[in-house]
């Protein structure tokens, strides 16, 4: 596989993971960055684990998502239904504490980052291939359990906490334990998305973490649509690929150009583009036409 | 003992332009109802701005304040439009919008910073105006120059605050409207008009904190305003959200924790430590230790 096409494909799997990783709390309107964060713990103790202990990737994988969730569902102890700006500023704090924690940490490398993690399958191309399937697995599993969880009852249970709070409560909704819920599943996606991440690059390094991560991760879920899943797949190939066909002198202000989509989209079009009305209709369209095609076929025999 | 106390002056001087950011920031966030995540980068973009006056004039002091003030009052204005709209079309009071929109607003203005100003590189102010003269010396206790400065206009412009507020008749109707904006509406108080007083008033006082940030740092750099915005947040949450006297309190427990911390502890860790008091403190009391004015 072409290096280029594998970095393209890998960083927009990794993009639209993080993003579902922030979507799935913001149905609660939680904007939960500690998501992260937990790539860098989980992604900086997997690299620990296969570097210094030889423990095989598989293992150091799920050790990433277990890291992920369990740190998710400590923090969720405490703000599962906090207010929305009390979860930001966790989140943040998070960011910096895990980033000075990592600079100081010699084991992990210090300001000099991990580097030489080793290839998964032995060879270089094994090795794409494997971060590749392992990604799309990824991608199918959590695209396929965020659509049935937005067509259940507590995705429903999501909608109404983020319209109205006590409208919710007053209708029966644990609106902590559907927090905590949402929060530790965010956060375990995010810690195996971290782990993922250091191994495309087959390095870690603290400025892979950053705040300009979180700004990518919102402009993708707030530009595609915050009210499904599904905008994120449309936008995060477009926002990662278009700005690599500018010209060199442009694509240094992709970070501006990325804030400016999304103050343009809050402003003009708040749902963002991929919105539930039009998710809706489409699933109304193709079930029509796939049951008109089935009676055709019945017909037809 | 000597320490502590040089340290406890550093943290008062930093704690009250925490005071001032917060002030500025509840101001908005009680008048216009938005949580302007951004608004210590555009704090910061006005340092950069006094910076670059300063450069052109041959380091024209009246000049550089002057156009620092003058940017963050004409970035808040512009920006007014942008927030109300967001605000209009949600039909209803929705801060968090407002703080999405804030953050891509941050997103820009740090990006602009890192790209267009010194070469992204950290800017230096001129001695004339970091002022990192001692102006008193005793024993370790040093007391420079901008430290009296920034603690004598943080007092003097937290006081004026609160004398518009509680004195004037703009005050009353910022008043009414973080009390109860229908009812403000109800007796004939011009919300958009008044909203844009806020815009204006934190604006102004933006540009000051930026002059005083830079007297006392004597430097800044894109990330500053992140870290600040972070710092800000942090204590407006903790004071409680909107709460003037809580944000003055804690702002000041906060630059007086800073600085104890860096006088004790080296390195980078000093910073975490009171980041990590603060997290401490958000999943403790994520309402805040004074109640929320919301």
């Amino acid at each position: 596989m072409p290096l280029e096409l594998y970095y393209f494909l890998s960083i927009t799997a990794v993009n639209i993971l993080l993003s579902w990783a922030m979507y799935l709390p913001y149905r609660v309107a939680h904007l939960h960055f500690i998501t992260v964060a937990n790539m860098a713990i989980s992604g900086y103790s997997a690299g620990w684990l296969v570097m210094t202990l030889h423990v095989p990737f598989g293992w150091a994988l799920l050790v990433g998502f277990a890291l992920g969730g369990g740190i998710g569902y400590l923090v969720s102890l405490f703000i599962g239904d906090a207010p929305t700006f009390a979860v930001v500023i966790v989140g943040f704090t998070f960011i910096f504490i895990t980033r000075t924690v990592i600079e100081n940490l010699n084991a992990v490398g210090g300001t000099m980052g991990m580097f030489g993690l080793p290839d998964i399958g032995g060879n270089p191309d094994a090795h794409r291939w494997i971060i590749m399937a392992i990604l799309a697995g990824l991608l199918l599993l959590v695209g396929f359990l965020l659509h049935r969880f937005d067509h259940s009852r507590l995705g429903r249970a999501a909608s109404a906490v983020f319209v109205d709070k006590d409208l919710a409560a007053s209708l029966g909704v644990d609106i902590r334990r559907l927090g905590m819920l949402l929060q530790t599943v965010s956060c375990t996606i995010a810690g195996g998305t971290g782990v993922l991440y250091g191994f495309i690059y087959r390095s870690l390094h603290v400025d892979f973490f950053t705040f300009e991560l979180v700004g990518i991760a919102m402009t993708i879920v707030f530009v595609g649509g915050y009210a499904t899943p599904w905008g994120t797949v449309v936008l995060a190939p477009i926002l990662y690929g278009v700005p690599l066909l500018l010209p060199p002198a442009v694509q240094e202000w992709r970070i501006v150009l990325y804030g400016a989509a999304l103050v343009l989209v809050l402003v003009l079009k708040p749902e963002g583009f991929i919105t539930r009305r039009f998710v809706v209709s489409l699933e109304s369209f193709l079930s029509v036409s796939r049951k008109k095609r089935n009676s055709f076929t019945r017909e037809e025999t | 003992m000597q320490e502590f106390i040089a340290q406890v002056i550093n943290g008062l001087s930093l704690g009250s332009i925490y005071v001032l950011l917060v002030t500025g920031f509840n101001l908005l966030l009680l008048v216009a109802m938005i949580i302007h995540f951004a608004y210590p980068q555009v704090v910061v973009f006005s340092m950069y701005v006094t910076w670059l006056v300063l450069q052109m004039t041959g380091n024209n002091l009246p000049l550089g304040i002057a156009a620092g003030i003058a940017s963050s009052v004409i970035i808040n204005l512009l920006s007014a439009p942008l927030f109300q709209k967001v605000m209009s079309n949600r039909r209803d009071v929705d801060i968090n919008s407002s703080m999405v929109l804030s953050m891509g607003i941050g997103m820009i203005i740090t990006d602009i910073l890192s790209h267009s100003f010194n070469e992204g590189l950290p800017v230096a102010f001129p001695d004339s105006l970091s002022s990192i003269v001692p102006l008193v010396r005793f024993g370790l206790i040093s007391v420079q120059v901008g430290q009296v400065w920034s603690l004598g206009i943080g007092i003097i412009a937290v006081s004026a605050i609160f004398l518009i507020l509680y004195r004037t008749r703009p005050g009353r109707a910022f008043r009414a409207i973080a009390e109860d904006p229908s009812g403000a509406r109800l007796v004939g108080i011009p919300i958009l008009r008044t909203g844009l007083y806020s815009y204006g008033l934190s604006g102004i006082l933006g540009g000051l904190i930026a002059v005083l940030l830079a007297m006392l740092l004597g430097s800044a750099s894109p990330g500053l305003g992140e870290q600040v915005a972070h710092k800000v947040l942090a204590v407006s949450i903790i004071a409680g959200l909107g709460n003037l006297v809580g944000g003055l309190v804690v702002g000041l427990l906060l630059g007086i924790l800073e600085a104890i911390v860096q006088g004790y502890i080296s390195g980078s860790w000093s910073n975490a430590i009171a980041f990590v008091v603060m997290l401490v403190v958000i999943l403790a009391r994520p309402k805040g230790l004074f109640g929320s004015k919301l």
